[in-house]
């Protein structure tokens, strides 16, 4: 009997949270509840490596899988499984838990339980979405990810995290209900085609389904997804919330929760619907292209560091959107890889700028000024971290953006022509922020006597850089396990999309010639 | 013996009589107790342990009693539980509140059993006259208990309210059946099913099928039937609307489901379009209506009639998955609601009425897990996994898309996203602002008896609704189809 | 068949008549001569002392529904009385079931105090 390891990264964070609750909540208790959560997460985040190093790289199968019936009656059951795509995504989440909850070490003190609890029930939703091979299982623990979020923001966030919260939970809710009836719309098509109820992935890959109907699920699961993303124009929850999120929240956001979108394109969107995936690509890559200057342009005015950030995360997200839409090898394996690199160097910049606020309680760049003289050592690990998004050649950002131009010029020359400016563009905003806090005489009396790095934050900055480094210069290790999910997942959409488009001309032809 | 009854007829309805019998003991205890004796409720509590033990033996029967007056069926079977089950809960709620509001318990008891008992006629009643008694007797008993905190101004209102337009409503169904009796001959629904085989275009018919569904609408408070309910929930005593809310809505359900599916099924046509058309009314009405409410029994008023447009979907539907949708859904219903009522009795203590949304501030600081199970009440509510109102939602949207009424799925999920926003403001109340002012809020034994089962309905049917989902599609297959006669000379 | 009901529209049209003819009748001959002590109500002989409007005690509405409520049971008993003789042992044991479910109503009322004129 193998041992259950993907089941096990949904449960032991739920464990960890249940451990949490018998421990009474006040002030003498919270080192132990911060390091019950901190050891739990770690412990996930080596099982997470632990799949990896099992993880069978060439093969393009989804491994690891667990079923058992849950509701047979309407053919649902409790299918996991893991594959190349979803392997990586699962080591980022497992890798960015424990630096969210050591960020918060300072800055969070009261309901210190809840909030640990909070943030280990998100990261079990988080493994769940991840492994979920059963779309309904899937629906469960996409929904239920909002509900600790929606508690991070509201309780722990800023000045107007009520807003921000009830928004962001409205706002991913409005886009779920309608991925749902595409759910269920799936599972009736099948037992229209074959008699038996079935939410299981595997199955429905298999499933033709007329072109209609196809266009709307795909639309309904896209618009889902790109409402997560988030993609332009439904990208307008994502500044409030991740401004006004704590820290650990908005790295947690940033950095697995946006990427749950994309997953979903390339895991569900693209290969249920391949038809309509063909069809609306070109409009998914002008909303990402659109979403790239956008988000650029935008940031580029923002008084708060914060927002800035997020707005980079529109702007870097739409590239990973644009090589999705770009279907070949290239592009999509960019986005993979670009989702990784998102979520390590955004997640390292909320990283910096919550330490930045730890300090002075406040994100705006006008109250920074010349920090270079006085913490360095912040200053170098946000110069890495900065020219890491921008995509500096040598650093994780490069590879994955260069996948993904290369794919998209491959599919349409024009698009990665306004892609690649939004490199400059990014460039542009990253490093006149950065120039404005970091460079130039300090001016504001209350920055000189800030405090350099302490050794926790030492801690959670190593991991990040190293990160970066590593996936700059030797990204094939990153790379092979994708490769062949990937190719698969390209091959369902051009057989799927060929043999209906087949279907249609044959069907054309055979009424043309019974006139 | 005369014709048409034997003694086997007495075993079938067995549980009712068990009921009946428990009624006036209660009655009688009420007299011999001393006053302000806690035991009444243990003995109200007996007599449904009494009734619910007495349905066992009727697992798998499947039979007509009396000559087609009642039908004890796996239907009715399923309903029985959630009336008595809703029915021990409110009781459980009772106490408390009955103290605090200084009612006197006895008739309270009497009526809560009453009202139970015509629940359970109504939901094995497949002839008119007896739907009929069951529901009169259901609709007197809820009049009085509407009513009951007598002081109260709200409570007067509410209960006259619900007289009168109860009334008039039930005066529009009597004439729509009396049409059908008048048009097909016989009172017994299944004989009218052949009857009126043949006959959809008759006008007259049709003139019936409306009245009926106005009075059936009135029952359930579908829009625009629905008038009544925020006033009469905002001011009956609290465990009234609960039971209410819950145990007639499911009864009135069970009724329609009754006359609709058994007696005119060569009508659907009509009655579908007339229930698509009421289920989107009354599910959007109900839900853009509760956005604006401050009163926490007036905004579970309009939800509740909201999630009646939902279970409408059901109907529509009409497939055995779509009736088997409706059963699980207003199973899960009465833990919701029930459970979100307790919360909101704990919440009146001597001081504070506690029902408006201020009460609610900081709920989480001041009793938290009272909080937390208000914040799963919300969120099953809502419709959001892992809770059981999710499975009940995804249930009723899927028998629907089953059904080809794709539509109503996307009207309904919308809604369900929309009815969110109230659901969570109460959250935000609770968990996001400072604390209110008042006393403590405390439970009692039976108040956390009540609330854990509650908690641990809503959860266990969230996770694991399996058992439940076997059950009510066994239920629902057995509603139509023809049952063998208990007559044996 | 509607000519059966004749005699009770008869009925109905004599009674009506007999007593609209004599107020009629009445209001036309009588001479009209009022004072003071003449229009008074007619209190039994005494004169009257305060205000019509008394306040109207509860327990005339408590008598009346309990009559009303006991009276609906004596109406059931005609029928079942009616073909007695083919519903025998088992008509009788149903009626006492009803007659003690009523009982049981009752005993709940006196005890309660519905009964006390006080």
């Amino acid at each position: 009997m193998m041992f259950p390891i993907l089941s096990s990264l949904v449960a032991l964070p739920i464990a960890g949270a249940i451990l949490l609750l018998f421990v009474r909540d006040d002030e003498h208790n919270e080192p132990l509840v911060r390091n019950i959560a901190l050891v739990v997460s770690l412990l996930v985040f080596a099982q997470t490596l632990l799949l990896w190093s099992r993880f069978n790289a060439g093969s393009a199968e989804f491994q690891f899988v667990e079923r058992h019936a849950w509701i047979p009656a309407f053919g649902i059951s409790y299918l996991v499984g893991v594959d190349g795509i979803s392997l990586l995504l699962l080591v980022l989440t497992g890798f960015l838990t424990p630096l969210a909850l050591l960020s918060s070490w300072e800055s969070v003190h009261k309901k210190t339980k809840a909030f640990c609890i909070f943030v280990l029930l998100l990261e079990s939703a988080m493994m769940g979405v991840f492994v979920s091979l059963d779309l309904f299982l899937f629906y469960i623990f996409w929904d239920a990810m909002l509900i600790p979020m929606y508690f991070l923001i509201g309780i722990w966030g800023y000045d107007r995290r009520v807003y921000a919260a009830v928004k962001f939970m409205l706002y991913t809710m409005a886009g779920s209900v309608l991925m749902l009836l595409a759910i269920l719309a799936l599972a009736y098509l099948h037992n229209a085609a074959t008699g038996a109820y079935s939410f299981d992935l595997l199955r429905l890959y298999d499933l033709r389904i007329p072109p209609p109907m196809q266009f709307w699920c795909f639309l309904a699961f896209a618009l889902a997804f790109a409402i997560k993303v988030p993609l332009f124009p439904f990208h307008t929850w994502l500044p409030d919330a991740h401004v006004e999120a704590p820290t650990a929240g908005s790295v947690i956001l940033a950095g697995v929760l946006l990427k749950m979108g994309t997953y979903g394109l390339v895991r569900f969107a693209f290969p249920l619907f391949p038809l309509a995936a063909s069809y609306f690509a070109p409009y998914l890559a002008l909303l990402a292209v659109i979403g790239i200057m956008y988000g650029a342009l935008v940031a580029m005015v923002q008084p708060d560091m914060k927002k800035l950030v997020a707005y980079s995360s529109v702007s870097h997200l739409g590239f990973v959107v644009l090589g999705i839409a770009a279907m070949n090898t290239q592009g999509v394996q960019g986005a993979v890889y670009q989702m990784l690199n998102h979520g390590v160097s955004t997640g390292g910049l909320f990283l910096i700028v919550g330490m930045l606020s730890d300090r002075r309680h406040t994100r705006l760049i006008s109250e920074y000024g010349g920090l270079k003289r006085v913490v360095p050592h912040l200053v170098a690990v946000f110069l890495i971290v900065t020219l890491s998004s921008i995509g500096l050649p040598g650093l994780n950002g490069f590879v994955g953006e260069l996948l993904i131009l290369l794919g998209a010029f491959r599919w349409s020359p024009r698009a990665a022509a306004f892609a690649a400016s939004g490199v400059i563009l990014s460039a542009t905003y990253m490093l006149w922020m950065f120039q404005r806090v970091n460079y130039g005489p300090v001016n504001n009396d209350k920055n000189k006597t800030m405090r350099d790095l302490s050794a926790r934050e030492w801690a959670i900055l190593v991991p990040i850089v190293a990160m970066i480094a590593l996936m700059g210069v030797l990204p094939n290790m990153f790379l092979r396990p994708i490769g062949p999910s990937v190719e698969r997942m390209l091959n369902q959409v051009r057989q799927g999309a060929g043999v209906q488009i087949q279907a249609i001309k044959n069907s054309e032809f055979g009424s043309r010639n019974s006139d | 013996m005369p014709p048409g009854i034997s003694t086997s007829d007495f075993y079938y309805i067995l549980p009712e009589l068990v009921l009946t019998g428990g009624a006036l003991l209660v009655l009688i205890a009420d007299v011999l107790l001393p006053r302000g004796s806690k035991a009444l409720a243990w003995v109200t509590l007996l007599a449904i342990g009494a009734t619910i033990a007495s349905l066992v033996p009727f697992g798998s029967t499947h039979v007509e009693v009396a000559h087609g007056l009642l039908a004890v069926d796996q239907f009715a079977l399923f309903f029985k539980i959630v009336f008595l089950g809703a029915a021990a809960l409110t009781v459980l709620m009772s106490v408390r509140y009955l103290e605090i509001e200084g009612a006197s318990p006895g008739e309270y008891y009497f009526l809560i059993l009453c009202a139970t008992l015509g629940m359970m006629i109504m939901a094995g009643g497949i002839d008119l006259l007896t739907i009929f008694i069951g529901l009169e007797t259901m609709a007197v008993s809820f009049y009085i208990l509407a009513g009951f905190i007598k002081p109260n101004q709200r409570s007067n209102e509410a209960a006259v309210k619900y007289f009168l337009l109860g009334a008039f409503s039930l005066g529009i169904l009597l004439y729509g059946m009396s049409i059908m009796y008048g048009l097909s001959g016989t009172t017994n629904l299944r004989t009218m099913a052949t009857a009126f085989v043949g006959q959809e275009r008759d006008p007259r018919l049709v003139l019936a099928v409306i009245l009926v569904v106005a009075g059936l609408g009135f029952k359930i408070a579908a829009v625009p039937f629905h008038m009544w309910a925020p006033d009469v929930y905002e001011g009956a005593p609290t465990p009234v609307t609960a039971f209410l809310s819950v145990g007639s809505k499911a009864a009135s359900f069970a009724m329609l489901l009754r006359i609709f599916l058994e007696g005119l099924p060569s009508m659907s046509a009509d009655w579908r379009l007339m229930f698509e058309v009421l289920a989107i009314v009354t599910m959007t009405i109900g839900n853009l209506a509760a956005l604006t409410q401050t009163n926490i029994k007036r905004m579970l008023a309009y939800s509740s009639i909201a999630h009646a447009g939902y279970i409408l979907i059901g109907v529509v539907a009409g497939t055995p998955r779509g009736v088997a949708a409706m059963l699980i859904y207003l199973l899960i219903y009465a833990f919701m609601q029930l459970g979100a009522f307790t919360i909101i009795i704990i919440m009146r203590r001597q001081d504070v009425v506690g029902d408006e949304l201020k009460d609610f501030s900081g709920l989480h600081i001041r009793h938290p897990f009272a909080a937390f199970a208000m914040l799963l009440f919300m969120l099953s509510l809502g419709g959001i996994p892992p809770t059981a109102g999710f499975m009940g939602k995804f249930w009723l949207f899927g028998a629907a898309i089953d059904a080809g009424y794709v539509r109503l799925a996307v009207i309904g999920v919308l809604n369900s996203a929309i009815s969110l926003y109230y659901y969570i403001r109460l959250v935000v109340f609770m968990y996001l602002k400072p604390q209110g002012a008042g006393s403590p809020v405390t439970t009692s034994p039976s108040l956390g008896i009540a609330l854990a089962v509650a908690v641990i309905g809503t959860i266990f049917l969230g996770v694991y609704p399996r058992l439940l989902f076997d059950l009510a599609e066994m239920s629902a297959r057995t509603l139509g189809v023809a049952a063998v006669t208990a007559a044996i000379r | 068949m509607l000519s059966a009901y004749i005699p009770i529209a008869i009925f109905v049209v004599v009674a009506t008549g007999f007593a609209l003819f004599t107020l009629v009748f009445s209001s036309l001959l009588h001479p009209e001569k009022y004072n003071k002590v003449k229009l008074e109500p007619y209190e039994c002989g005494i004169e009257p002392m305060t205000d019509a409007r008394d306040r109207y005690s509860i327990r005339y509405y408590l008598v009346a529904m309990l009559f009303v409520i006991f009276d609906v049971e004596t109406v059931f008993m005609f029928p079942w009385a009616v073909i007695f003789n083919k519903l025998l042992l088992f008509g009788l044991i149903e009626m006492l079931v009803f007659i003690f479910i009523l009982l049981v109503g009752y005993y709940y009322a006196w005890q309660k105090g519905a009964l006390e004129w006080v």
